[in-house]
């Protein structure tokens, strides 16, 4: 369909290892589902058409994701997914490492959804989030501390600005409820 | 046809306050801006802007959305060209020829062919719209539920083969969501399948955020992980769009905006595709085809009258069968719903007079993105030197309230989360995102068929088997899926080229 010279970010295939360990997990996941699924009543004993069975659909889901895991997988294998890692790295790249501030901003964000929504009024939550991941990922060790100080002012400046505009215009101009 | 036509007058006459037109202005402002902005997409901006438009009356709130999803599918280009990043994955295709432009001091120009393309391209769409939904409105009446329910199969398994990538994990992924989707209450006993005892997930999985999640979330998480965005083009030439551009390449406006359409109307192959589509279409055709990717005119007006008329293309399938044709679409249909609309081939006539408004609203929009277009080209250089570590906290902000706004229940949170790091993890296991969101938002309507079709039928397949529509929708699903397979489709070539020969 895209038929252009340059593949996608999605398009672009994974190692065969990575969909080795995709089609294991799929099938684990879509067996247990499938499994749960089955186990749930069907109501025929109380004249309850079986195709109306609560588990019937969501089982015919399961067991197809669990076929498609074991076609990924047959087809990873066939890729030569069992064989050494440096043979299934593709262009000579390294193992990926894990990306710091990719983690930073995902354990601020878990922050601010479990530590401060629901304890704190919502724009002092905002607030305090946006000021706290600005400065996190603004801040430059070798910068003069004038400047990292300022960087603090501007990001609280701007939490503040997020919690009170986001609380005032959702809240009394679109009559919307906040957290 | 002068009764359709006093329809669209008063339509049009209905939105001519000053209220609806100041709604306009900032929604489409806004849309091109959240476009512009990478890491921020179209989807998440209609997600986000339906929570804002809640209270509004049904036919305001998706004006709003109309010209968030227009201005967003448009402001793409603007960094795709002044920063060689493509602000929506829709424009990626413009890329190629518009920041070459820019670099050869031609950028005004290129932001010209971008705005003369894309207004030109809706304007297609919107026409196609016009005369194909009453059509096949017309035609999904006679649908019952063996036929409804193949439609949404095919739009599962079609967003699985034809989105780009692995067919394999497409068809993986669209059924993780249709599984997703039986999450709760199933509709004939209230038994709360895969709900554990919690009281929350009995109630299901919401769309809206689950949209916010895979489609909000998981851009913050990755435009966290993006370099820094500098701006390489300081100078910029005159916009104004010249006619001879127009004039000189009309059949790939044409062409550009027929691919477009159809690309649309395909369930969840979105704007992205279109333009990738329409570009290659061009270049095959072009007589300058060396200059295609060197700061080709002719590509950059493919690229983007192809993506501009995929939008109304997307919303003809979202009239007629409740399918959406792309994941804006989708999102668009969940708030058509929110509001009480009921999008399908009952729309035409519950509600004949929202056709009618939906084509002024995507006219309204063109014409107020056209407006844009000259006006916002400086401001939005410094609009898009905003640094991610100040704006992504504000988005997160605003996809935190899009989760909970609809239904107030903090649970939606974390069904955000949970499905920004699913979104986030696919992406990185090369998992295309459309197909899960498809299955999502079409297993209620695959459920209630399959179940209703198999009442109706004493149990019995065969309708869904021998009903001609049926019959043949069932063809082309089956035929989508072998063709995904490398080894049937090589075979199938090769059969075809070697007939002639044998004749």
């Amino acid at each position: 369909m895209a038929e252009n010279d340059q593949l996608l970010p999605h398009e672009v295939p994974a190692p065969p290892r990575t969909d080795l360990w995709i089609a294991v997990v799929v099938f684990v996941f879509g067996t247990a589902a499938a499994w749960l699924a089955f186990r749930m009543p069907t109501y025929v004993e109380q004249k309850g058409e079986i195709y109306t069975a609560p588990g019937l659909v969501p089982g015919i889901y399961a067991v197809v994701m669990v076929l498609l895991s074991i076609w990924l997988g047959w087809r990873a294998i066939r890729q030569g997914a069992l064989r050494n890692q440096a043979a299934n790295l593709q262009n000579n790249e390294s193992p990926p490492a894990i990306d710091m501030r990719l983690t930073l901003a995902a354990a601020v964000c878990l922050l601010f959804v479990v530590g401060l929504i629901g304890r704190v009024p919502f724009w002092l939550a905002a607030a305090i989030f946006v000021t706290m991941f600005t400065s996190l990922f603004e801040w430059q060790s070798d910068q003069p501390v004038s400047l990292r100080l300022r960087r603090i002012g501007e990001a609280a400046l701007l939490g503040l600005a997020t919690g009170i505009a986001v609380t005032l215009i959702f809240e009394k101009v679109f009559y919307v409820r906040l957290p | 046809m002068l009764d359709g036509l006093r329809e669209l007058g008063v339509a049009f006459g209905g939105f001519m306050t000053p209220h609806t037109l100041f709604n306009v202005l900032w929604a489409t402002f806004l849309g091109i801006v959240i476009g512009a902005l990478p890491g921020l997409t179209a989807t998440m901006g209609v997600a986000l802007l339906t929570t804002l438009t809640f209270s509004m009356p049904h036919t305001e709130a998706i004006m709003v959305l109309i010209c968030i999803y227009v201005g967003a599918i448009y402001g793409g280009s603007r960094s795709a060209i002044l920063l060689n990043i493509p602000g929506t994955p829709a424009s990626a295709a413009s890329t190629l020829d518009g920041y070459p432009l820019a670099r050869q001091g031609l950028a005004g120009r290129a932001m010209g062919i971008s705005t003369s393309g894309s207004w030109l391209g809706t304007l297609f769409g919107i026409l196609c719209l016009a005369l194909l939904t009453p059509v096949l409105s017309e035609l999904a009446l006679g649908f019952q539920s063996f036929e409804m329910f193949w439609i949404a199969v095919f739009g599962v398994v079609v967003a699985g083969t034809l989105a780009g990538g692995d067919p394999l994990k497409g068809y993986i992924a669209g059924f993780l969501g249709l599984w997703i989707a039986t999450i709760g209450q199933e509709p004939h006993y209230n038994y709360q399948r895969y709900a554990f005892g919690f009281t929350d997930l009995a109630g299901g999985i919401g769309l809206l955020p689950a949209l916010v999640g895979a489609y909000g979330v998981a851009e913050v998480l990755s435009a966290m992980r993006g370099p820094t965005v500098k701006a390489v083009i300081n100078k910029i030439d005159s916009i104004v769009p010249r006619i001879e551009d127009v004039l000189k390449y009309w059949r790939t406006i044409f062409r550009s905006g027929a691919i477009g359409v159809w690309i649309g109307i395909l369930p969840g192959l979105g704007e992205d595709a279109a333009a990738w589509s329409s570009y290659a279409a061009a270049r095959r055709a072009s007589k300058e085809k060396e200059k295609f990717g060197k700061g080709s005119i002719e590509g950059l007006m493919a690229a983007e009258t192809g993506e501009a008329s995929s939008v109304p293309g997307a919303i003809i399938p979202v009239l007629t069968l409740a399918l959406p044709g792309s994941a804006p679409a989708a999102v668009l249909m969940a708030a058509m719903m929110i509001h009480g609309l009921n999008p399908g081939p009952n729309l035409m006539l519950e509600a004949p007079q929202f056709f009618y408004q939906i084509i002024a609203m995507l006219l309204i929009a063109d014409m107020s993105k056209l407006i844009f277009g000259f006006v916002l080209v400086r401001p939005l250089i410094k609009i898009l030197l905003v640094p991610r570590e100040r704006l992504m906290p504000v988005v997160f902000v605003l996809c935190v309230v899009g989760a909970f706004a609809i239904t107030s229940r903090v649970f939606d949170i974390y069904v955000m989360l949970v499905f920004g790091l699913i979104g986030f993890v696919m992406r990185e296991l090369k998992f295309n995102m459309a197909p899960l969101i498809l299955g999502l938002v079409l297993g209620d309507l695959l459920e209630k068929n399959l179940t209703r079709g198999l009442v109706l039928s004493g149990g019995s397949l065969t309708p869904f088997f021998t009903r001609p529509v049926s019959a043949v929708l069932a063809a082309l699903t089956i035929i989508s899926v072998l063709w995904s397979i490398p080894a049937v489709s090589k075979g199938a070539r090769r059969l075809v080229r070697r007939q002639p020969q044998s004749g």
